[in-house]
């Protein structure tokens, strides 16, 4: 009987809304290649028409960060965002967009994918009656721009930072303080130096918002964000009334956008990066390697207090952790050795 | 489809209905939209209902709202802004109109600070109408003035419309900023311009402070007053900017600093009593959660225009546009001015614009240009009777005897002067595209 | 029907009393956290976070409030021509019609609260304020509110309409005349 109802139901179209985290015309988070609005017409292609999801930026349906409930209760059917959005109700959903000092994106991919995390991250989203997939990828990110070059430890202690998050945490054990800005408000406070440091995306994002014409010293190793994975979001009950070929053609093609979007990440950034540094007179550099070790001893602390505030998250973390060393072991032979010739 | 088009125009044809008879805007609002979403969808639309709530009451930039608020209340009941202002008249001699662009100034001056309609026009307003009115000020008149200084917040920077004009148009905030700046300087020349040649031809309507008043108050006696009325309020803006400028504030949160002198300023000229800070806190509330309100039952109305697919209705005008750069712009233009009828400009930002961006990148368009040209529209549409934004906020705090008449009225000749300001901008695109190029934002 | 629309009011002011003390703590925050963190790089991210959360209860519990003391904007041409008893009409119904989306807007927002409350939703940064479900609570109460304002407001427009010559005071309006 199942496979009847499945040859019936591959007749069977779908209306279905997407809502997004991030403002209308963004590329990357909305627009482009690999973007969530190129994920849905991809969709829509490949199941000639009988998957039709609408796109509504931050904003047009629902405000930005509104996505997890509206899935949740069926009001809205899909959502593009990162998981860490949702820290504030499942704390270890933020294991699924990044970790600081964490898994860079070809072993954030090899978990996910092949390691167990994807699993993982279902388990601990069917309670909400949702199911997610990894949607696009950022890449790397950059420490961010700062108005004075960072040489100790101490260049820390009383500086202003946007910063949110885990890393902001962090950073305030170091005597940083953290200054929570919406996106519009970051440049001019940086440019007038409320803030004397901000972390955005990485160089072709931070370029559009102007960030290099306030602050000259742009500083990399993204500790904080090795790697960005953008979520896609399904209510579970819909995702269950599907039939297969429409569940395959919906998991290919947020596969198909994450290649599709790292490799413009990376493209773009590599470009935005030259323009920068040639023509806008940024100093681009890595954070000193004391800063960087100290930073990573704290995030150690920190991350451990985080995943022994509840089990569900412990859970996560020991999964996370175990295969981060396995694969740290393999990259330290197979990619660090390649990166350094 | 097509039912749902005949609903979009039964909702707004409902709510200028409602609000014609006198039920509270917010109220013809809210009614209009959940009649119209519910006819076009049962329930399950307004399930969405909640977070938009949710969205306006937790949004950081509206903070600025009450700390503006505050500080317009606490100038007001200290009386500090009406001796600030019966000060410039004297000082002004016998310059018709000299108090309006007093108010111009003002408008300028807090325009600098925050972005947000509601915020200014309530707090000019309180500040300014009823010592206009007690100078024999012409109604209309005075209410023009305010409301059009008062929308000048959204045009000078920093400002909420060109910060979400820039994530749509994919400029830098920062560009965007130094190219609203001689536009909106323009602007606000265009206002002076206008009041002072009132002055000359209708002087009954903007009178200068009589001869035989200003001649008992001697040079010394002005100068003291202008030291001490004139000074605090003055200080106020420069703290509110200075705190901006000099990097001790961002934006939003400048707005506190001029909360907080406010209420120094009342300390220190020994008017603070209890009563005072209570009447002050009385007020605020009660015109802070009057803007909320109508930003909150917009929301079922803008809810209802999208998912009767409203959108779609722009896009079929969107089809008939005429070829060429020109007429698109033109026809962007009227459209930006007739959406601005019934919808907030938020809504209309997210609705019209990414429609026409992929036509003006294919003609080349200088991206920064056209989102000035596009804020300018904008800022117009909060002055067009009968449903600008500014003219509802007004209302709100106006004194008993200025009508809904006198505001609508007053609005007109400014709405005209923006047109002016717009034409401006379309022949000299350089008064747009000249500061950022030169101070390479 | 009088003592009726005192007690409602009298719910309505008290909450008003809440969201106006709102207020002042809004102005002295902000100002605060500017100046410290200029002044000693001090700022917490609670408190950061309190600055906006104090908006919900001003928008919310104030809507009420605002209605009372008569600061609802409204297009008068038409209404200022009415009689009394006419003008009493359009009150009922502006009453009703308050009453009818209040009471929609609180009920929808009631599954809201409960959703988040059963998350038991906080901030989603570190060292942010928890019990989101709280600052979520005033959507709901607030309207209730206006539903309480609306009843009141209708129980004042029926006794204008029948005792068009006795009217119920309208409680003290916003004074913005400073003469
Ligand atoms: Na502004
Ligand atoms: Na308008």
């Amino acid at each position: 009987a199942p496979a009847l109802a499945n040859a019936a139901a591959s007749k069977e179209s779908f209306n279905l809304k997407m809502t997004n985290a991030y403002p209308p015309g963004s590329p990357f988070y909305v627009q482009g290649p690999g973007s969530p609005m190129d994920f849905c017409k991809k969709v829509g292609e490949m199941s000639g028409g009988r998957l039709n999801i609408s796109h509504f930026a931050a904003g047009e349906l629902i405000p930005a960060l509104e996505g997890f409930d509206a899935v949740s209760q069926g009001t809205v059917e899909m959502n593009a965002a990162n998981a860490y959005f949702w820290a504030g109700k499942i704390p270890a959903a933020q294991f699924f967009t990044t970790v600081p000092f964490g898994l860079n994106t070809q072993g954030m991919m090899a978990w996910l994918y092949q390691g167990g995390g994807l699993k993982l991250w279902h388990e601990l989203y069917e309670p909400y009656g949702l199911v997610a997939f990894p949607m696009g990828n950022t890449g790397v990110q950059m420490t961010g721009w700062f108005r004075d070059p960072i040489e100790t430890v101490s260049d820390l202690e009383g500086l202003k930072m946007r910063i949110p998050g885990l890393a902001g945490k962090v950073y305030s054990e170091l005597g940083v303080t953290v200054r929570l800005l919406p996106g519009g408000e970051i440049f001019p406070a940086l440019e007038r130096g409320v803030i004397d440091a901000a972390e955005f995306v990485g160089p072709y994002q931070d370029r559009r918002l102007g960030l290099h014409k306030a602050a000259k010293n742009y500083y990399t190793t993204g500790w904080h964000e090795p790697t960005n994975v953008t979520e896609l979001l399904i209510n579970k009950k819909v995702w269950d009334s599907m039939p297969k070929d429409l569940q395959m053609i919906i998991q290919m093609a947020a596969q198909a956008s994450v290649l599709e979007s790292l490799s413009w990440s990376e493209a773009n950034n590599a470009d935005a990066l030259t323009d920068l540094v040639q023509n806008e007179g940024v100093i681009a550099k890595p954070l000193p390697a004391p800063i960087v070790s100290r930073l990573k001893e704290v995030t150690a602390d920190t991350l451990l207090t985080m995943a022994n505030a509840d089990a569900q998250t412990k859970k996560v973390y020991d999964a996370y952790m175990a295969f981060k060393d396995k694969h740290a072991s393999w990259a330290a032979l197979s990619e660090k050795p390649l990166l350094n010739m | 489809m097509v039912g749902n088009e005949w609903l979009v125009i039964g909702m707004i044809v409902g709510f200028l209905g409602l609000m014609i008879i006198g039920i509270p805007v917010a109220i013809s609002l809210a009614v209009s939209g959940f009649v119209a979403g519910y006819l076009g969808f049962g329930s399950t639309l307004f399930s969405l209902m909640p977070a938009r709530l949710y969205g306006v009451v937790t949004n950081y930039t509206l903070l600025a709202i009450p700390l503006f608020v505050f500080m317009g209340v606490m100038l007001e009941k200290s009386k500090v802004a009406e001796n600030m202002l019966e000060t410039i008249g004297k000082a002004m001699g016998g310059v018709n109109g000299g108090m309006g662009l007093a108010i111009i100034l003002v408008g300028v001056l807090m325009g600098a600070s925050t972005g947000i309609v509601g915020a200014t026009v309530v707090t000019v307003g309180l500040l300014t109408l009823p010592v206009l009115m007690r100078r024999g000020y012409s109604p209309s008149v005075s209410c023009g003035t305010i409301c059009a200084s008062g929308t000048l917040g959204q045009i000078i920077p920093p400002s909420l419309v060109l910060i979400l004009l820039s994530d749509i148009v994919g400029e830098s905030v920062g560009a965007l900023f130094a190219a609203a700046f001689i536009p909106g300087l323009i602007l606000a020349a265009i206002y002076i311009a206008y009041l002072l040649l009132l002055g000359v031809f209708k002087k009954d309507m903007v009178p200068a402070i009589p001869q035989e008043e200003r001649a008992q108050t001697s040079g010394r006696q002005l100068a003291k007053d202008l030291m001490a009325h004139v000074m605090p309020p003055l200080l106020l803006v420069i703290a509110v900017l200075g705190s901006i400028v000099g990097g001790i504030a961002a934006p939003t949160e400048a707005a506190s600093m001029g909360a907080l002198g406010a209420l120094l300023i009342a300390i220190a000229t020994k008017r603070m009593t209890p009563a005072l800070l209570k009447e002050t806190l009385h007020g605020t509330l009660v015109i802070s959660a009057m803007v909320f309100f109508i930003l909150l039952c917009a929301q079922p109305f803008a809810l209802a225009f999208r998912g009767l697919g409203g959108e779609n209705m722009v896009h079929a005008l969107f089809e008939m546009l005429p070829g060429g750069e020109f007429g698109a712009i033109l026809f962007l233009m009227a459209l930006l001015f007739v959406l601005g009828f019934f919808l907030e400009w938020i809504e209309i930002s997210y609705i019209a614009l990414p429609m026409f961006l992929p036509v003006f990148m294919n003609y080349g368009t200088d991206m920064v240009w056209l989102a000035i040209m596009v804020a300018m529209n904008l800022q117009m549409s909060f002055l067009t009777p009968p449903f600008g934004w500014a003219l509802f906020f007004l209302k709100g705090v106006a004194p008993k005897g200025i009508t809904t008449r006198d505001i609508y009225v007053g609005a007109l000749p400014f709405v005209a002067l923006q047109l002016l300001a717009l034409v401006v901008l379309f022949q000299f695109p350089s008064l747009v595209t000249w500061l950022p190029e030169a101070i390479g934002w | 029907m009088r003592t009726a629309i005192k007690g409602l009011e009298w719910l309505v002011e008290q909450m008003g009393g809440l969201a106006r003390f709102c207020v002042l703590v809004l102005v002295l925050l902000v100002a605060t956290n500017v100046i410290l963190r200029y002044l000693f790089s001090i700022g917490p991210v609670s408190l950061q976070e309190l600055e906006w959360h104090l908006v919900s209860p001003i928008a919310l519990l104030g809507l009420a409030y605002s209605m009372k003391h008569r600061a609802d904007v409204r297009i008068d041409f038409l209404y200022e021509r009415f009689s009394v008893r006419g003008q009493a009409v359009v009150d009922v119904v502006a009453s009703l019609l308050t009453v009818a989306i209040g009471a929609i807007i609180a009920w929808l927002a009631l599954n809201y609260v409960s959703h988040s409350y059963q998350l038991g939703e906080g901030s989603p940064d570190p060292g942010g304020l928890g019990m989101r479900y709280l600052l979520k609570a005033f959507i709901p109460l607030g309207f209730f509110l206006l539903v309480i304002q609306g009843v009141a407001d209708m129980l004042r427009g029926l006794v204008q309409f029948f005792e068009p010559e006795d009217p119920v005071e309208l409680p003290e309006s916003l004074n913005t005349e400073t003469a």
